[in-house]
């Protein structure tokens, strides 16, 4: 049997809205993944906990605008800590068709919008998670 | 025992009882309506019927009532014309709260501003007032809002986005430089009860440095503790026992100090989109704002003082004819609530205002421009249900904080509405409708009962203690999810009528003003150079004194607004003083 997934949400920085990242911690559980939900945190403490929680993604939410300076600063520290190729990183949020592949460009593994479904974010994290272990 | 006299619903229901009725509809007019309508309805009965006579509407943020194929006299049979429904302006206020609504007073076209520093939004919020608008939303960004300082660590990228930037009187003061604001109405959208208290002395202070009278200022915070302690996501919480003492801190302090000005919007619109259904969002705003009432009546003020300038902020979402149904229900219950549960004396405290916004949550990132007509839609079953003031969304909200043009587009649907239509010219046009008078009588009940379940559980604040309300919300929002994805709500141009190729809209998206976090920081380092640091320490130790003492705390937060206490100074206070509290998990 395949190893169960293990996934850690987190809010970025302060931001208020957290409907969208519990609706996906949900999906994720009754998908059948192991999820850690940190709530608001900043990326150093959310790569602490994935790093002590020995996660597989770390999957991170920002609905206020943050996401660009935010998640730079996610990827930066993880490619310093030797993280980012250990660990599949997704973010989640409102930002603009500009942005989304900016994120990409960050180094984000996958990027979801307003209105992405339980079956793309299942699916997308099934395939980063084989992309990986075919590596 | 005591606790069971005091629900609401049995209050009412015994009040019900005494009146004396005066049915509209006579019986044997009755008897020969229902024949017919048994004839008619069992055409659609059997296997072979053409389409279900009942069926229940899946729409975004719906409250799943079934509706019946037609309705008739025989949905509201009962119908006592002066006693459910009566004059405009007058009991039980369902046709409106005004004699004349909109040909005397027109809705408030008030539209939210807030991005970048003060500097930023006090230009959009001149551009707004000069093109029309009639009141001003400031809404603040997510340090402000959390209450931590621009040069927080936890504030960094995150300084003037989705809001302005506010971390002292200094920069109020900076905000409304130019506004009138003895003659604008200002509404700050002050979430928590707890922002409330830092921000609105500081708007204060800022008033005092314009030397306008605190009498003159008209406007509204929110202060509401479902929107500290619910809704938000946050790293940190107080108890809600002490949340709820400060927003009532602020009421009794405003009531008696700013008498012109809305002390707590009860604000059912960040729940509603956070997901849950109309009802709920209802039952929950008015179950806090009767143990408001109950906690300001133990403090010895009395109902009709401590009632006048309630206010409440609904969301309005797609399903039409219950979202201006449901603004009527709640109207005439919130009357039936203050004359039968508190007894109020004055027509004033009867009234249920309200503000209300088109929702965000609806609007969809295909096809944005759909989203123009969605809110459009939303704004005028806002009108039809008789709101006081409004504001309308814009269509590229579900990419960014709007463009100028964008907003300005909203003020405009808004405008088209007032002056193009004739639509405000006749009060309350749904009204005598059998379909939306059976409807607002089936939302009432179930608010009504609602609002029994949380006093059974044993208050509002003790709901949310429990985790009570986080649950609720939380299988709502996820069900509705799945109803989303598997296409049982609709959504065009995104989850049905897909465009087959999925270009992306050619928008001009909302860009931030850059280096405010610079500017905010640069700022603070300033201020903290040039204000008394010693009259600083001092009012933050007096404010934590009283924080621990049974008295107001917002003279003292006023105290602290003057020497120029930054946000996050006061904050740091308050979860001293109060400690920090853990909200259930919701999923």
């Amino acid at each position: 049997m395949d190893k169960k997934i293990k996934i850690l949400l987190s809010k970025l920085g302060l931001d208020v809205h957290n409907r969208g990242v519990i609706t996906v911690a949900r999906q994720l559980r009754d998908a059948g993944m192991e999820v850690i939900y940190l709530g608001n945190a900043l990326p150093t403490e959310i790569l602490n906990t994935a790093v002590q929680e020995q996660v597989d993604i770390i999957g991170v939410s920002s609905l206020g605008g943050a996401h660009i300076t935010l998640g730079k600063d996610l990827i930066e520290e993880a490619v310093e800590e030797g993280l980012k190729e250990k660990m599949i990183f997704v973010i989640g949020g409102i930002f603009s068709i500009e942005d989304e592949s900016k994120l990409k460009d960050i180094g984000f593994d996958g990027v979801f919008t307003a209105g992405a479904t339980k079956d793309e974010i299942v699916g997308s994290i099934h395939s980063f998670v084989k992309e990986r272990a075919g590596q | 025992m005591d606790l069971d006299k005091m629900r609401t619903k049995k209050i009412l229901a015994g009040a019900d009882k005494n009146a004396d009725t005066n049915p509209l509809y006579n019986p044997e007019a009755l008897k020969k309506i229902k024949k017919k309508f048994d004839a008619f309805k069992s055409t659609f009965e059997g296997p072979d019927s053409r389409c279900n006579w009942e069926l229940t509407p899946q729409t975004i943020l719906g409250s799943n009532i079934p509706r019946e194929m037609l309705y008739t006299p025989l949905h509201c049979p009962d119908t006592d014309y002066s006693f459910d429904l009566g004059m405009a302006g007058n009991e039980p206020f369902t046709r409106g709260i005004h004699t004349n609504m909109y040909r005397g007073k027109k809705f408030t076209m008030r539209q939210i501003n807030g991005y970048g520093g003060p500097e930023d939004t006090n230009k959009r919020m001149r551009f707004m007032l000069g093109h029309g608008g009639t009141g001003v939303s400031v809404i603040f960004d997510l340090p402000t809002i959390q209450m931590y300082d621009s040069d927080d660590p936890i504030s960094k990228g995150q300084v003037g986005m989705s809001g302005v930037a506010i971390d002292s009187a200094k920069d109020m003061e900076i905000l409304f430089a130019g506004i009138p604001i003895d003659e604008v109405t200002i509404s700050l959208v002050s979430h928590y009860p707890s922002n409330t208290a830092i921000l609105f002395p500081m708007y204060l202070a800022a008033a005092e440095k314009k030397g306008i009278s605190l009498d003159s200022l008209k406007g509204s915070v929110q202060n509401d503790i479902t929107l500290e302690e619910v809704v938000r996501s946050g790293p940190e919480y107080i108890p809600p026992q002490d949340c709820f003492r400060i927003q009532c801190d602020n009421i009794e302090y405003i009531r008696k100090n700013v008498p012109s000005f809305n002390f707590v919007t009860l604000n059912g619109y960040n729940l509603h989109e956070f997901g849950t259904s109309g009802v709920t969002e209802m039952a929950v705003a008015v179950s806090n704002a009767i143990e408001t009432l109950d906690e300001l009546i133990k403090r010895g003020y009395d109902v009709d003082w401590a009632a006048k300038r309630l206010a409440f902020f609904w969301s309005i979402s797609s399903d039409f004819f219950e979202e201006a149904s449901r603004i009527r229900a709640v109207r005439r219950l919130w009357y039936k609530i203050m004359k039968h549960r508190f007894k109020s004396k004055n027509p004033r405290s009867m009234w249920m205002r309200c503000h209300v916004q088109t929702s965000g949550i609806s609007l969809t990132r295909q096809e944005p421009l759909n989203n123009l007509i969605r809110a459009s839609i939303q704004a005028l079953s806002a009108v039809l249900g008789g709101v006081q003031s409004l504001h309308v969304d814009s269509y590229d909200e579900a990419f960014s904080v709007p463009t100028e043009e964008s907003a300005l587009l909203s003020l405009r649907t808004q405008q088209i509405i007032q002056e193009e239509t004739a639509i405000t010219e006749v009060v309350d046009p749904l009204g005598g409708s059998y379909y939306v008078e059976a409807l607002t009588n089936d939302i009432e009940k179930r608010i009504l009962e609602e609002i029994d379940q949380i006093e059974k559980v044993g208050g509002y604040v003790k709901a949310i203690e429990k985790g009570w309300i986080h649950n609720k919300i939380a299988q709502y929002f996820y069900e509705e999810k799945e109803k989303i994805e598997n296409g049982e709500i609709k959504f065009v141009g995104s989850n049905i009528y897909k465009a087959e190729k999925n270009k992306n809209p050619s928008l001009e998206i909302f860009k931030y003003p850059e280096g405010v976090e610079e500017r905010q920081k640069a700022s603070i380092a300033k201020l903290k150079m040039e204000r008394d640091n010693e009259k600083v320490s001092s009012t933050l130790k007096a404010l934590e004194d009283a924080c621990r003492k049974n008295v107001n705390i917002v003279p003292y937060s006023l105290e602290c607004a003057r020497a120029y206490c930054t946000c996050g100074e006061i904050f740091k206070v308050f979860k001293k003083a109060f400690g920090l509290w853990r909200p259930p998990v919701m999923w």
